[in-house]
């Protein structure tokens, strides 16, 4: 009978029934207004989990409790002063309107922060121990500071109740302060705050007696805690347990949400949103050791992005609540599709990190896949169908920008139709997923490939379209989505034209066989460029990976790069920063790539068997301009009705058989990534 | 003038051999258990045979004229036969009136015989078969007897007329002694004068099964003489016609059930013989000549196959149809009764329901508390003893279902939108019984009745609200026998009030698909609710494209009486035929009122319309999003 019988048992939490066991986590969403203000955006973005039918959020990932925490690279929600009460209420309420319950989380950042920043603070740490990811040197924290961190946590979570919200979670998680007290990795203190177990402990428990004091016993008070920070000399899974067991047993608290590994080095700070490379919900054992000790309901994420492996690990009593939280970013209505029997309607996570590597630069959280999210005053996540005139669109190429353009335009209820020129759709994508551990890159085309095919869009697979069989269509608008080609030929001297150097493209689609030894040429430094050299590597070649970048993968996020390091360190790819390839050139059977100094100008060769380019790509446009003069709009955009989110003005002229509008989206018109060819098609389309 | 005593003599003859014949049968039917008798019935059936009865034989136009004109032209010429030659006036005036009758007999009977050259299916043949003959022989015998001027009746014309008139009559007289076609005329108004629902003939919708007195040992029926003896009385007036057989669902899906036969197996079971002359359709998959039966005789399996009684799908089609006015469900469930707390022999897996019912008060086996799960996030209040409200939300099973809980939700929306006052039972509410009692698990039901209705006395509200017509039909009809007397409506009609007072504002459909409306049987004909539902959709802007099977005449979805729990195999599925039906209307969207419908028809295999509960289509246009 019920498909989904755990999922959709409600669990109580103090007083707080929720309706199912999926929730949102606590993230840095980086969409507070100036100030640590949510505003429209914050509070349209957790109103659409609502909409979705999503139990519970918790919000505002690591908000502060004191000013002594610099809020600028994450835009939390600034919980330092009574100001935020009434946005906060505006919040809650919003999103119990829909049924929605909303935590938020709450803590000191000690020294998990820079300094370099307002308020210029000295950070303060147990011992005064220097954070490696943000680079947070800290000060060794006083017990006046102590004393008013503790009372900063009770003010801060009288202000969440005040709210009108329905909890507070305080993280005692990713090496905040409180586990850095717990941790002997950053506290080596002698006093009563260090040494033992239960002086460690201290902090943690005074900051969980003054808050329950401020909020009384009725209030949803939980913890967000580490199960195994994976440091020699930090705390292991039996401690933490030690620690959970503890906690549990004050009575203070009314849930314990589980994660793995610490989060104070980029290694291990990468297993914390565990991106594609992992398994599937890698540290739910974690979760589950802890809650075989405590008596309070226990609460993971990290890694379940399915509903149906959510209804096993709850089916097997791992845990009581599970978080689905880049899940929902990519589609904050699954509850709702689940509810209605449309799983196969869920644009699922793929864990391509983009929203939090996003986050680590200091951009705003966004999805790979779903250019809606977080611009829910503007983008839809449901599209309507228009009331305006019915159109014939066509739709040139397959890629993620054409396949979006060609969903959007159906769901406005248009007649559409789709060239590809291969027999699949996915365009790129389906190159990226061919890397190593990057195989659930195509997970973004499968649901596209059945979106477009549930939509009854006409796919013409395998058909490369030319102006003449577009023009056959009787068009009304054509949307150019024809991607680009590898832009090896950029430097004529890479010799790819006489064979000397070959293309990323051909090695990943398996045209070129990898030879024994490869110098790999990133001009760029996306994951593509690594990809290709994981990829060599996988299969037996000795590879060097050259780049003018800083650092190799410069561009692929805080934990993305990660990743790619453990490969290249654990394959022996030798990487070369600050090198360009200035030409290649035979010599005998092996080809001499020549590597120019980015700093000295030093030239250095090296003699191998096989030089791979991964320089991006370069425009396909020669549709583009056969149709150009043909076209109403000689293909122009009106940049200053797409960036206010108006419709084209040229919708409004006739159009009819002979007469039709052009556009072109994503890598046709210049190279940019998957997120942006598919906004680059939303923010178009929607209009259609 | 010498045929004149001869017609009179006749005429005693035959009343006494009628008289024989219908104590022969009166003491088999005798044999059935007690039933309160009402002797004002003999009075009343003129009314119920020319209003109610009628009523159901004039929707076929042809037959009812002709059985106009036969019966009516037999009867009447009967009455001035008794009355000119049983009195022996030999009034001349009076013959000219007989004459007249039985010319009218003449053209009926000729209706009669041209219908027998090419029967539908449905009809019974056999000694049916020659009736035309014999009510013939029984017409132009006495024409030719008393038209004809007495100068040319010679004494051979006289002896074949008179020959003729004896042997119509022998079929007339002698059908309810020996179980012969016309016997259906003798039961058949004593069945209307003694029905077993007298309430039918009111204008009451009367589907309520009866209680039984469990304390008394009441277990069912195990032998026909367990039936009440009005019972065994209206099996007698079955006339074969078949159409119950064609209405039947089971029968079409080739599962091994037909009304008709079931009737005449009964019929065999009171006067003792086997079915080897039964001259229908036999039940599907099962050969006609193997079983038979006596009053005192098990029914299953000697006369019955236990999986005929499991196919029924309690939908009420056939006694929809029947002419007779019979009441086949009763007897199903009565017979099922006895099989379930007799010998425990129930066949799917109605057992572990049953069992499930027994333990945990749900189907499924699930913590009562569960029941409304899905409506937490919707703040749904909960009934609470000493807070009076008005309306008490009652989900029934299919809050357990995660397909039809998007129908609850949608209802708690419409009723949230028209700020009706209501509140759920959530942990307190058991199931009704009715899965339980139509699978003959009277114990069951009783027991979950009594506990609900004990359950609904600690609470001050003004009625009741359901989405679910088992629930709609156990609480309104079948509870106040037990002593619980609620005002209970389906949630269309408390929407269609709703629009009606102006307290829902909705827009009309947007996406225009053509849609038509399924008839959920336990709305339908279980409580004649057929407009509500209609008028939501007129409502809702929508054009209804009307199965030929619809309204009272709809087809069942399948899922009633338990059986898609028992499961008895057929050639083809119930709801799959339904779909069709669906399909041959041009409907993209189904619109149903009902659970079991719900999980029926979304559970067809390959593409199909749409199958959405009014519910679902009303908050869909709800204007003020709840």
């Amino acid at each position: 009978m019920a498909a989904y019988p755990n999922i959709f048992t409600p669990i109580k939490l103090n007083q707080l029934t929720l309706p199912n066991r999926i929730y949102s986590t606590a993230h840095a969403e980086v969409y507070a207004d100036a100030g640590g203000m949510p505003g429209d955006r914050y509070i349209r973005y957790y109103e659409e989990k609502a909409k979705g039918g999503l139990g519970m959020a918790i919000c505002g990932g690591s908000s502060p409790v004191s000013i002594d925490v610099p809020q600028g690279s994450w835009k939390p929600v600034n919980l330092t002063t009574d100001r935020v009460i009434e946005p906060m209420a505006r919040l809650a309420d919003t999103v119990h309107r829909h049924g929605m319950k909303i935590m938020i989380q709450a803590t000191h950042m000690g020294r998990r922060s820079a300094y370099a920043g307002d308020p210029w603070p000295h950070l303060v740490s147990p011992s005064g121990v220097r954070e490696p990811v943000h680079r947070g040197n800290a000060k060794e924290i006083e017990i006046e500071e102590i004393k008013r961190i503790i009372g900063d946590f009770a003010k801060a979570a009288k202000r969440v109740q005040t709210s009108g919200f329905d909890g507070i979670e305080i993280s005692a998680a990713h090496q905040q302060l409180i586990d850095q007290f717990w941790s002997p990795r950053t506290n080596m203190r002698s006093d009563e705050w260090g040494g033992s177990l239960e002086n460690r402990m201290r902090f943690g428990l005074e900051v969980l007696q003054a808050v329950r004091a401020a909020v009384g016993r009725d209030f949803c008070v939980g913890i967000r805690m580490c199960a195994d920070e994976f440091h020699d000399d930090g705390l292991d899974h039996e401690t933490l347990k030690d620690i959970a067991q503890a906690m549990s047993e004050t009575g203070l608290i009314d849930f314990i949400s589980v994660i793995g590994s610490g989060a104070d080095t980029h290694n291990s700070l990468a297993n914390c949103m565990p991106p594609m490379a992992l398994p599937p919900e890698p540290f739910v054992h974690l979760a589950a050791g802890i809650k075989s000790v405590v008596k309070v309901p226990v609460l993971h994420a990290q890694g379940i992005r399915d509903v149906s492996q959510a209804e096993r690990i709850l089916a097997n009593g791992l845990v009581d609540l599970v978080g689905m939280t880049r899940a929902h970013i990519a589609d904050p209505h699954i509850m709702n599709k689940v509810r209605e029997g449309r799983e196969d309607q869920i644009r699922q996570c793929v864990g391509a990190n983009y929203c939090i590597d996003r986050m680590y630069s200091g951009s705003d959280t966004l999805c790979v896949q779903n250019a809606a999210t977080s611009r829910e005053a503007t983008m839809p996540h449901v599209i309507s169908p228009t009331n305006g005139p019915m159109r014939r669109i066509v739709v040139v190429g397959g890629g993620p920008a054409g396949l979006e353009a060609a969903r959007v335009s159906r769901s406005r209820g248009h007649d559409v139709v789709l060239f590809e020129r291969n027999e699949t759709v996915g365009g790129q994508i389906n190159l990226a997923a061919k890397a190593p551990q990057r195989e659930q890159m195509a997970g973004i085309v499968r649901w596209f490939d059945l979106e477009t095919k549930r939509l009854g869009i006409d796919r013409r697979l395998g058909t490369e379209a030319n102006a003449e069989m577009i023009l056959a269509e009787k068009p009304d608008i054509v949307v150019l989505a024809t991607g680009g080609r590898s832009h090896v030929h950029q430097v004529e001297a890479w010799g790819a034209s006489e064979g000397l150097s070959v293309s990323s493209w051909d090695i990943l689609a398996e045209k070129v066989q990898p030879a024994e030894n490869v110098l790999v040429y990133d001009g760029i430094s996306t994951h593509a460029g690594f990809g290709t050299a994981d990829f060599l590597a996988s299969r037996g070649s000795t590879v060097e990976i050259v780049t003018p970048d800083v650092k190799v993968g410069d561009d692929v996020g805080g934990t993305t790069f990660p990743i790619f390091y453990r490969r290249m360190y654990a394959q022996g790819i030798i990487p070369t920063p600050n090198f360009w390839l200035d030409r290649v050139y035979a010599e005998g059977n092996k080809k001499i790539a020549v590597l120019r100094n980015e700093y000295t100008d030093e030239l250095e060769e090296r003699a191998v068997d096989q030089v791979v380019i991964e320089n991006g790509i370069t425009p396909n446009t020669e549709l583009y301009w056969s149709l150009k003069e043909m076209s109403i709009n000689r293909g122009q955009i009106d940049i200053n009705a797409l960036y206010s989110n108006e419709a084209q003005p040229v919708l409004n002229e006739q159009t009819d058989g002979n007469r039709f509008v052009l556009f072109r989206v994503g890598d046709c018109v210049s190279m940019h990534n998957i997120h942006a060819a598919i906004y680059d098609s939303l923010r178009l389309c929607k209009d259609f | 003038m010498a045929v004149a005593p001869a017609i009179t003599v006749l005429f005693w003859l035959s009343t006494a051999t009628l008289m024989i014949g219908l104590a022969r049968r009166a003491r088999l039917w005798r044999a059935g258990q007690r039933a309160p008798v009402e002797w004002a019935g003999l009075l009343a059936v003129p009314k119920r045979y020319f209003v109610d009865l009628h009523h159901v034989v004039a929707r076929e136009p042809y037959i009812a004229n002709t059985h106009v004109a036969v019966a009516g032209g037999a009867v009447a010429a009967i009455l001035l036969v008794a009355l000119n030659y049983g009195l022996a006036i030999y009034s001349p005036i009076l013959d000219v009136a007989i004459v007249l009758a039985a010319l009218v007999m003449v053209a009926g009977v000729f209706f009669v015989w041209q219908r027998r050259r090419h029967p539908p299916k449905r009809l019974s043949r056999g000694a049916w078969d020659r009736l035309p003959y014999t009510l013939a022989l029984f017409a132009v015998g006495l024409l030719v007897v008393i038209a004809t001027p007495a100068q040319y009746l010679s004494a051979a014309i006289a002896s074949v007329a008179l020959f003729f008139l004896l042997a119509g009559s022998a079929e007339l007289v002698l059908g309810i002694g020996f179980g012969a076609p016309m016997k259906h005329a003798v039961a058949g108004l004593l069945h209307l004068a003694f029905h077993p629902r007298p309430e039918r003939f009111s204008g009451v919708r009367s589907t309520a099964l009866k209680p039984l007195e469990l304390e008394k040992m009441e277990l069912g029926v195990d032998a026909p003489a367990d039936f009440r003896w009005n019972q065994l009385l209206s099996f007698d007036a079955c006339v074969q016609c078949g159409k119950c057989e064609q209405s039947c669902p089971a029968f079409a899906a080739g599962q091994p059930l037909n009304p008709k036969k079931l009737i005449q197996d009964l019929v065999c079971g009171l006067s003792g013989t086997s079915d080897a002359n039964y001259a229908g359709r036999p039940y599907p998959g099962i050969a006609i000549g193997a079983h038979s039966g006596a009053l005192d005789n098990p029914i299953v399996p000697q006369l019955i196959e236990p999986a005929t009684l499991w196919s029924c799908t309690t939908c009420r089609a056939c006694v929809e149809e029947c002419p007779m006015l019979i009441e086949h469900v009763d007897a199903i469930v009565g017979m099922r009764r006895s099989l379930n707390l007799t010998r425990g022999e129930i066949p799917g897996t109605a057992p572990e329901i049953l069992a499930n019912l027994r333990e945990t008060d749900t189907q499924g086996g699930y913590p009562k508390p569960a029941r409304y799960n899905w409506s937490i996030d919707l703040d749904v209040p909960q009934a609470v003893p000493g807070k009076p409200f008005d309306v008490l939300l009652y989900a029934g099973e299919g809050a357990f279902d995660m397909r039809y809980q998007r129908t609850l939700r949608a209802l708690v929306r419409i009723l949230k939108a028209a700020k009706v006052d209501f509140a759920v039972l959530g942990g307190e509410e058991r199931d009704t019984g009715d899965t339980a009692r139509r699978l003959g698990d009277e114990a069951t039901f009783q027991r979950l009745a009594k506990e609900n209705i004990s359950t609904f006395a600690t609470l001050k509200f003004s009625r009741i609200v359901t989405a679910d017509p088992h629930v709609l039909h156990s609480l309104r009809n079948e509870y106040p026998a037990l002593g619980g007397h609620y005002v209970v409506v389906h949630h269309t009609a408390l929407i269609a009030e709703l629009m009606e007072q102006g307290r829902l504002s909705t827009a009309t459909l947007t996406n225009g698909k053509p849609l038509t409306y399924h008839d959920p049987c336990y709305l339908g004909r279980y409580n004649g609710e057929f407009e509500a539902p209609r008028a939501v959709l007129r409502k809702l802007g929508a054009t209804l494209r009307e199965m030929e099977r619809s309204g009272p005449r709809a087809r069942c979805c399948g899922g009633g009486g338990g059986a898609p729990l028992t499961d008895i195999a057929g050639i083809q599925r119930i709801p799959d035929m339904r779909m069709a039906d669906v399909r041959e209307a041009g409907a993209e969207i189904v619109a149903v009122a009902c659970p079991q419908c719900t999980a029926m028809l979304e559970g067809v295999a390959g593409s199909h319309a749409e199958v959405l509960d009014i519910a679902e289509l009303v908050a869909s246009a709800l204007e003020v999003p709840a």
